[in-house]
Formats: structure tokens, C-alpha cells, sequence
């Protein structure tokens, strides 16, 4: 009996021995997707490619570097603010998130977010060290809500081997690429003529933010004020209707893929079954570790661009980012000073997320060597000038990419005219945001 | 009096007290909730304002919600008749004792057990285009494929066939449960008889099951109403909304635009069709029950 009361001690003794050693735990939810079977325990952070393949690593890293934090990851499914609304409305949110900058003013304006100026500047962190773009997206009413981690925005994906097979190469070995609607559909025939593939790859089913990215990207290009009064959409001039027209004439002359969903649209081009993906910075560091493998469809011919100015008014292009925020809760010093710490990490790291492709936020690590010389960068550096986000103003961003995402989907797939999917669009939006 | 009323006492009560501590707490208190917050503007971090019937009025008059019950009401019309016949002509052909048939009840039920997204990553695999089972089928016969998640119409019918093979089990497994209730000598004086195998069908086994049948169609007809998952999975309830279900509607509005009150004027909606399809089936079946009597 006294043996089985001594091991019974000793055991609930040990069951409670993590609660002596009281580690500071920080609770991070974030997208990305999982790997832990290829990066669960990897601390080699140059060797990760890919958004979640860095990030692992990131975290694994900063927790051997600090023995005293534990970071306990949940994996959310994209986006994730489902999740995060649910455990913000019961008081149980987690201690990092990851954000777009395009949904932060929806958390921010209702108080959720707490701000971080004095959590950054503990660590030496100053709000110029960070890009305008950068520091913009994330400052609101004069404080900092997000470390601003990156900024992306949509691009033209090319498998040059098969550009190449279309004629479509110049003397210098560059993709020919289009840089007015007349050329598109010249070229995007003469590249289906020539390989029997689709010029472009877009992700066209179960997707909404796709068709809403590139039509963002098609009315900035115009110098649209579609929301002017950022409590309003208008999709009611020409500018709207010429960017859908565009958009769904690309389709009906055969020149993109149908029917793809996002991860069959992102293996269609790792397969070489079309010509130009339309998809974001992230899959730069993914697809050129493909080129530089043997016997792919993307071996030795892979480049990256942003996508071309159509139309005529202003060289632009839809651009987001993701940020990292604290939720509102309550939290003892050390656990918001252990957060500080991973800030600091993450900003110390920045060179490294930015390696999957996405443009770094710190500026010091914009005009280092290591970054410029990372490969396709110079192809897409004037991105970091043409990005251009929607007003922070307007609220519900993610709702309202859901509904104009579906309507344009409906005309561009031939389910309705381009006239009655932008009058549903403008009355579902303006309706939205009339009811906030 | 009886003895048994004379000796009950008020204490007995106590003995239902768990469970109806649990009803209340977890859903009358909750459908109460639900009601109040549909006649508030709120948001998901609170803000009430009470503003009467304004949610309902605001769903009713939206042309996204009528697409959603109408999208519904075809699902449930098909799925639900498919579910009971398929159950019933599996449970027919299994209710054997052979080693055989309790195999395949296995296999039929197993699908049952997935969560619904293993299932619709089984069902995105088969009707993906490009390398999707069904693109392989149709491109071997040379035939044009089909975008079954994408296309109007078809993806409405494809997370039809996800949902019943998902859900087949349970009614097959009611309907065998019912057969090996029928007394045997039933079959044996209808074999004397020299009964056909359909006069044994229609005039004994159905006669004999028909509370089951009206068991597993009012149950279906509850469950199918709250297609979510497998639409939302699948098609994210496209192209232009033709296979978005009410509970996806009510999903949008109150995590997506994070409109509370219209999301639960919404449920409140889905909660009086779902009573009201569930009561006019129970009136149908006892108005024939009285009938036949």
C-alpha cells in the first residue's frame, strides 16, 4: 500500500513537474498550411522553402533560441477568421494571429486588436524601419496594430519552356509577355495553337478571391475610384464593366484553364498543363526550387512578373500583406514580453519569409544583397511601386472579395451577364456595408 | 385512485431533473437566445439594439436567401426519397446471415464514421477535372469532361452523391433493424400462399416497416435540411450560388459579414421550415394510418 501510494505521488508529481518549470507559453494561430511531417522538428531555416516550410522552421528556431518560451502553433484552414471570431467572442482568443492587412481594420475598429507601439519599441523597433506600404497598412488612428510581415500581390507565373515552344521568347531569352489586351488574346492564341495548353491557368472554382484580386487589379489599372466613399461600392461605370469584359473574353476565346480549383490549379502549372499562372508571390520560392530540379515541366524554365498594365490609364496592381497581431485579452508581462521577443525575431527574419516569394517589409532587408540577388526579384521589383491596396477604410473586405468574387464568377463562367453580375455585386456590397 | 399515482411523490420529478437540466441549458435556452437576438442589430462582439422584425423582413426581401431555400428544397427533395429507397433495396439484398452480407453492411456503413471532410476530399478527388476519377472516365471514352464542381446544375447533383453516400449507412442499418422484426411465419404463410416476391414486398415487409420508413424519412428530411459542409467544401456553394444551402446562407451572414441578427433571423427561418416539413410528413403518414383503419 505504501508503494503504491509512493508511485502515485511520484507520478502526479511528475504529470505536474511542466507547471513547476512554468515556461512562458505563447499561443500562435496562424495559415499557411501544415508540414510537420517534412519540418516538425527542423530548426534549419535556409533549407525551408515555401510559406509553410519557413514559417516552421521560424518557430522552431526561435524556440531552441529561447529555451524559457514555448510556442504552442495552431494551424488554421485559410483564412482563418472564423475561428478567430469565435474565440474572440468567447473571450478565448489566442496570443499571435496572423492577418491580412485587408481585414485588420475590421478587428481594430471594434477594439480587438491591442496595440503594439510600446511592445515594438521595447525591442528596437521603430515604425521606419519598416516600408511605407508596410507600416501604413498596419497603423491605425495613429498606433501600430500588426507587425507588418510581408506584402503580396497576384502574378504572372510563366513556364518559359513552353513559352518557348509558342515562339513566345525574345533574342534575350525573356518570355514574351503582353502589354496591352490586343497582345493577350495575339499571343495567348499563338501559345495554344503551338502547345494545345491553355495560355493562362487561373483558379476558377470553389474560389472567389481569385476573380476579385485581378478584377481589383484590372480597375486600379484604369485609376477607378470604385470606392471613393468607402462606405459604398460603385460598379456602375464603364471602367467596371470593361475590366469584367476583359476578364470573361480571356475565357471565351479558350485561353485560360476551366474548372480549376486552387490546389489543382497550382499543380496544373507545377505539371506544365499551361502557360502562365495567375497566382501570388508566395509560389515563387516553390515553383524555382522545381526549375532547378531535373526532368520537370518547370525545369530550367520558370520566371516570374507582375501582371501586365492592360489598359493604358496607371501601372498597378492589387496588393495585401499579412501582419502579425496581438488579440485582445489578458496577458501578465511576461507572456506580452515574450511576444516581443518572437516580434523581434520574426522582424529579424524577415530576409528569410521573404525567400517564398512575398516582398519583405523591413527596409534594410528590401536594399540588402542577400534579398536582391534572391532569384526573380529583380523581375518583380517594381511591384513594390505599382501595389496598391483598397481604401483601409472599407470594412469587411473579406465579405465583400466573397460576394464580388461569386458575381464575377457568374459572368465570366457564362451563368450571368456582365451587366446583371455587377448590378448584384454593387446592391449585395452596398447592402453589407449599409448594415455594419 | 391508483396506488401508483396516491404514492408519487414531487421528489420523483428529481429523476428527470439531469436530463432536463441539459434540454434546457443546451436548447431551449439557446433557441430563446437564438429568437431575441433575431429581433436585435448585433454583431458577433455584441452592440444589441432591438429593432423588431427588421432581420426577418431583410431575409425574406434578399434574393441570395431565396436561391439558398430553393437550392435546399430541391436537395432535400432528391436526397432524401434517394436515401430511403437506396437504404431500403441495400437492407433488402443484406438481411441475410451469410458471411457476405455482413461484410458489405460494413462496408456500407463505413462511410458513415468519416468526418465530413475526409468524405468530400474522397468526392473532390473523384470529380476534380484533369486528374478527378470521373475526368480519367470520360477522357478514356473520348467524351467531353464534365466541371462537376463548377458547372450549374452539376454541382448541386455532385455534393448530392457525396451527401448519400456519406449518410446511407444509418438508414440502412434502421431498415435492416426493422426486417428482423418481422415475425417469420408471416413469410412462411405467404409461401404456402405462393406468393410472388413483390406481393411479398408490398403486403407484408413494407405494411410491417412503414413506421421505419417514416422514422428514417423524417430524420433524413431534418438532416438534409442542414447541408453545410460537404456544399461548403466542395463548391463553396458556386458557380453563382446554384448549390448554396440555407445553413451556408446563415454561415455567411453571421461569420462573414458578421451580422448576428440577420443570421439568426435566418436560423429562425430554417428552424419553422424544418418543423413544418417534419409535421406535414408525421400529419400525412397518421392521416393514411387513420384512413387504412
Amino acid at each position: 500500500m505504501k508503494r503504491l501510494l509512493l508511485g502515485t505521488t511520484a507520478i502526479s508529481v511528475l504529470a505536474l513537474s511542466p507547471i513547476a518549470n512554468a515556461n512562458t507559453t505563447i499561443e500562435l494561430q496562424r495559415f499557411f498550411g501544415a508540414c510537420d511531417a517534412e519540418y516538425g522538428s527542423s530548426i534549419d531555416v535556409s533549407a525551408a522553402v515555401g510559406e509553410c516550410g519557413i514559417i516552421t522552421t521560424l518557430v522552431n528556431k526561435f524556440e531552441a533560441d529561447n529555451p524559457g518560451i514555448d510556442v504552442k502553433v495552431t494551424t488554421v484552414e485559410w483564412p482563418g477568421y472564423d475561428q478567430l471570431n469565435a474565440q474572440l467572442a468567447s473571450r478565448s482568443a489566442p496570443d499571435v494571429v496572423s492577418m491580412h492587412y485587408s481585414a485588420m481594420s475590421d478587428y481594430q475598429s471594434r477594439g480587438l486588436l491591442v496595440p503594439l507601439d510600446s511592445l515594438l519599441k521595447e525591442q528596437g523597433i521603430q515604425a521606419t524601419d519598416f516600408t511605407d506600404a508596410a507600416i501604413s497598412s498596419v497603423t491605425k488612428e495613429d498606433k501600430i496594430y500588426a507587425l507588418p510581415f510581408d506584402n503580396w500581390t497576384m502574378l504572372f507565373h510563366v513556364n518559359t519552356n513552353l513559352m518557348k515552344q509558342a515562339g513566345l521568347i525574345d533574342k534575350n531569352d525573356n518570355p514574351v509577355l503582353p502589354t496591352n489586351r490586343d497582345e493577350l488574346f495575339a499571343q495567348g492564341q499563338q501559345f495554344k495553337n503551338a502547345t494545345q495548353q491553355p495560355y493562362l491557368i487561373q483558379i476558377s472554382a470553389n474560389e472567389t478571391a481569385a476573380y476579385a484580386r485581378i478584377f481589383y487589379t484590372l480597375m486600379m489599372q484604369q485609376d477607378s475610384k470604385f470606392f471613393a466613399d468607402p462606405s459604398r461600392i460603385d460598379l456602375s461605370g464603364e471602367d467596371a464593366k470593361a475590366a469584367l469584359t476583359l476578364m470573361k473574353e480571356i475565357v471565351n476565346k479558350g485561353l485560360s484553364s476551366q474548372n480549376l480549383d486552387y490546389p489543382a490549379a497550382v499543380s496544373a502549372f507545377a505539371n506544365g498543363n499551361g502557360g502562365i499562372a495567375v497566382n501570388g508571390t508566395w509560389l515563387i520560392g516553390s515553383y524555382d526550387a522545381q526549375s532547378k530540379e531535373a526532368n520537370n515541366a518547370l525545369s530550367d524554365g520558370y520566371r516570374v512578373f507582375p501582371v501586365p498594365q492592360f489598359f493604358s490609364q496607371k501601372d498597378a496592381t492589387y496588393a495585401d500583406g499579412h501582419g502579425w497581431v496581438v488579440p485582445r485579452g489578458d496577458r501578465s508581462d511576461e507572456k506580452m514580453a515574450a511576444i516581443g521577443k518572437l516580434f523581434k525575431f520574426l522582424y529579424d527574419n524577415d530576409y528569410e519569409w521573404a525567400r517564398t516569394g512575398h516582398l519583405p517589409t523591413v527596409k534594410k532587408v528590401i536594399t540588402s544583397n542577400e534579398f536582391t540577388s534572391l532569384p526573380h526579384r529583380s523581375d518583380i521589383a517594381k511591384i513594390t511601386k505599382t501595389g496598391q491596396a483598397l481604401p483601409a477604410e472599407v470594412l469587411r473586405q473579406f465579405a465583400i472579395q466573397d460576394i464580388l468574387g461569386e458575381e464575377l464568377g457568374s459572368a465570366v463562367n457564362g451563368n450571368k451577364s456582365i451587366d446583371d453580375a455587377l448590378k448584384t455585386a454593387q446592391y449585395r456590397i452596398n447592402d453589407l456595408l449599409e448594415n455594419i | 385512485m391508483a396506488e401508483s399515482y396516491r404514492r408519487s411523490r414531487w421528489s420523483n420529478g428529481l429523476f428527470v431533473v439531469p436530463y432536463l437540466s441539459v434540454f434546457l441549458t443546451l436548447l431551449v435556452f439557446p433557441l430563446g437566445w437564438g429568437i431575441w437576438l433575431s429581433l436585435n442589430k448585433v454583431d458577433l462582439f455584441g452592440g444589441e439594439r432591438f429593432i423588431g422584425l427588421k432581420n426577418y423582413a431583410r431575409v425574406l426581401s434578399d434574393p441570395i436567401f431565396g436561391q439558398a431555400v430553393k437550392n435546399t428544397v430541391i436537395f432535400v427533395g432528391v436526397s432524401v426519397p434517394t436515401l430511403v429507397i437506396l437504404g431500403l433495396f441495400l437492407a433488402l439484398a443484406l438481411n441475410k446471415t451469410t458471411k457476405g452480407s455482413s461484410f458489405l453492411r460494413g462496408v456500407f456503413f463505413a462511410s458513415s464514421i468519416l468526418s465530413v471532410t475526409i468524405v468530400t476530399l474522397i468526392w473532390r478527388i473523384v470529380f476534380i477535372p484533369n486528374d478527378g476519377l470521373m475526368s480519367l472516365i470520360f477522357n478514356y471514352f473520348g467524351w467531353q469532361p464534365i466541371g462537376f464542381l463548377s458547372t450549374q446544375g452539376w454541382s448541386l447533383f455532385s455534393v448530392g452523391v457525396a451527401t448519400v453516400w456519406w449518410c446511407i449507412g444509418l438508414p440502412m442499418m434502421l431498415f435492416l433493424a426493422a426486417l428482423q422484426q418481422i415475425p417469420k411465419d408471416l413469410y412462411e404463410a405467404a409461401a404456402l400462399d405462393n406468393a410472388t416476391r413483390w406481393r411479398v414486398l408490398t403486403r407484408i415487409t413494407l405494411p410491417s416497416i412503414k413506421s421505419t420508413i417514416m422514422l428514417v424519412a423524417v430524420i433524413q428530411v431534418v438532416m438534409q435540411f442542414q447541408l453545410f459542409g460537404q456544399a461548403q467544401l466542395m463548391t463553396n456553394g458556386g458557380p453563382a450560388g446554384s448549390s448554396r444551402p440555407i445553413v451556408m446562407y446563415i454561415y455567411e451572414v453571421g461569420f462573414l459579414r458578421w451580422d448576428i441578427g440577420m443570421g439568426a433571423a435566418a436560423s429562425q427561418i430554417l428552424f419553422l421550415i424544418i418543423l413544418c416539413a417534419a409535421m406535414l410528413q408525421y400529419w400525412i403518414s397518421t392521416r393514411k394510418e387513420e384512413a387504412d383503419a
